[in-house]
């Protein structure tokens, strides 16, 4: 009971900021939508007229899920940036809920917002560009489910690092684009870049939507890779971040003012 | 009584990012709280009393030593023993700006894993309390810091814990306000029963609500009493002689290796006034030995009253002297 109102409590702190910081969530939706009809332009004048269909719609699910990592991992680390020079993560950090499960709340909640405006994206990029993606929710939600869960991971050593390093916002704005190369990355590159956080989740996701592939017609080998890495990080990321929190409490850097 | 918090032999030290080098925040220090007292926590800037709170609370890891809350080692159990722990570090800078009063009230508790219809009827009860009912959809960063450090202490008492660590919790607000903020600080130790440690520059609030006091200086505990006991004990020691007669060179030259911390005054040719802190009758014997050597002529002798603030200083500056209880 004690972890359903901790949820409720960060989901209705982050609908309601985001709510009071409208035109900052405007402004970022419409930046996303015009970069997308950049490349949509782009597409269309220079691309090879036979691949067109197929580059946009590659184009569409990578840059709509690229858009969704950069919401959620980056997010945390601002926020918890935020929260530490505002005074505020120090109050978090008294309760007896542990800092851990409050970030992970806040991580469910910035994930349910996030989820619900990049459907919305995603589909005003179809409507745009035309292209009708394959939308099979009963083959897309246990995927993104265990893509989100290994995505919380690398959240959490975002979060962790930020707790830690004052100077960390240059690195998040690196990690945009590390970010984008995990998003764009074709799996055939390489079977080992497979293992690499949320890349096998991105590719089945591909698979889905503009290949059509069903549930049945995945491997089970292709579950158990991404379950596998899923745990992987996010145990590694749980892990890095409650050793950074005790760093942060050996050295007392909960607070940066 | 069995203390509800127990200070042992904390030892706290930084490293320097620069040189490397290590400084020792807290030393040795120890100390308890009894259930329902309110202790001041005192220092100058840097002595150590943000590291010692930080510490009760939680926030940051004691080298050595061990902190006791309730009997629960919060080193070991930490989050265990935050259950009975709550604190307004920061005051205005512990809440979220951009969500109103009632929406920060709400947040906290559910941070604590508390439902809204649990702390309902106490956010309602706190409101009114704490005046803030009329401001309760207005977001904090409309309100005025004396509103948002009230708002901070309502946070606080929403935990509902035994315990509550206030940092400097009149800092930068008015006179009213300040007032205002003693005043529930009193009411709370009144009826909700509750054990506060305060600490703060503003000695008036320190000698208004708190019984007893820790004052720490350079990391280390210089003195563990009761307010009331300095009090009574400083003002019996602090003495006003007005002379018939200045005092000659020797005897000034006498007054100052005897009585550093005096202070002496020729108001004429004919008079002058000395005031000086007398620990014990051998200090005053020696005085009037001092006095004796010139026969000079006392006209009067009248205990000067001293307050809180002059006591921490004198404290503070090591002129405590003996007579003063020693930290347990």
């Amino acid at each position: 009971m004690a972890w359903l109102n901790l949820l409720k409590a960060n989901l209705k702190k982050e609908y309601l900021e985001l709510k009071r910081y409208l035109p900052n969530t405007i402004a970022m939706i419409l930046t996303f939508y015009i970069i997308f009809l950049g490349l949509f332009g782009v597409i269309q004048m220079v691309g090879d007229p036979t691949t067109q269909d197929a580059n946009t719609q590659y184009v569409i699910v990578n840059y709509i899920f690229w858009f969704l990592t950069i919401t959620i991992i980056n997010s945390i680390g601002y926020e918890v940036i935020n929260e530490a020079m505002r005074g505020t993560l120090e109050q978090l950090s008294m309760s007896p809920m542990g800092i851990w499960r409050i970030m992970a709340a806040r991580l469910l909640s910035t994930t349910v917002i996030n989820l619900t405006i990049v459907i919305a994206l995603l589909y005003v990029s179809m409507a745009t560009a035309g292209q009708w993606l394959n939308i099979d929710v009963v083959t897309l939600v246990p995927i993104m489910l265990l893509t989100l869960v290994g995505m919380f991971g690398i959240s959490f050593i975002i979060a962790g690092i930020s707790i830690i390093l004052k100077q960390v916002q240059a690195f998040l704005q690196i990690l945009q684009f590390i970010l984008m190369a995990l998003a764009f990355i074709p799996l055939s590159l390489s079977p080992i870049i497979q293992f690499l956080p949320f890349v096998k989740g991105f590719d089945m996701v591909r698979e889905v939507m503009i290949h059509g592939v069903s549930l049945s017609q995945f491997a089970m080998n292709d579950f158990l890779v991404l379950l596998a890495s899923a745990l992987f990080y996010f145990a590694l990321g749980l892990g890095v971040f409650i050793y950074c929190e005790r760093v942060a409490m050996e050295k007392g850097l909960l607070a940066h003012y | 009584m069995e203390p509800i918090v127990e200070v042992h032999n904390l030892h706290k030290q930084y490293k320097k990012r620069k040189t490397n080098e290590f400084t020792q925040a807290v030393s040795d220090v120890s100390f308890a709280v009894y259930p329902g007292e309110i202790l001041g926590l005192l220092g100058p800037n840097g002595a150590g009393k943000t590291t010692t709170i930080k510490m009760i609370c939680g926030l940051l890891r004691q080298d050595e030593g061990t902190i006791t809350i309730k009997g629960i080692d919060n080193k070991k159990k930490r989050l265990k023993a935050l259950r009975h722990i709550s604190a307004v570090l920061e005051g205005n800078r512990n809440l979220y700006w951009r969500l109103t009063v009632r929406e920060n009230l709400e947040y906290f508790a559910g941070n604590r894993g508390k439902s809204k219809r649990e702390v309902r009827e106490k956010i309602e009860r706190f409101l009114r309390d704490f005046h803030l009912k009329e401001k309760e959809h207005e977001l904090v960063n409309r309100l005025s810091r004396g509103m948002q450090q009230k708002l901070a202490i309502a946070v606080a008492m929403l935990a509902d814990t035994e315990v509550i660590l206030l940092d400097e919790p009149t800092l930068g607000i008015d006179i009213e306000t300040s007032y205002e903020v003693r005043e529930i600080l009193k009411q709370i130790v009144k009826d909700a029963k509750k054990t506060i440690i305060i600490s703060s520059h503003d000695m008036d609030v320190i000698q208004d609500i708190c019984e007893r006091t820790v004052i720490i200086n350079q990391g280390q505990i210089v003195i563990d009493e009761k307010i009331d006991n300095l009090l009574k004990l400083f003002a019996v020691r602090n003495y006003k002689l007005t002379l018939g007669a200045p005092l000659t060179t020797e005897q000034q030259r006498l007054l100052r290796e005897k009585f550093p911390a005096y202070q002496y005054e020729e108001t004429d040719h004919l008079q002058a006034v000395i005031e000086v802190d007398l620990a014990g009758n051998e200090e005053f014997y020696d005085l009037f030995d001092l006095l004796k050597l010139a026969k000079t002529p006392v006209e009067s002798i009248d205990r000067e009253m001293v307050n809180f603030e002059q006591i921490f200083m004198k404290i503070v500056k090591g002129e405590g002297g003996n007579g003063l209880a020693q930290p347990s």
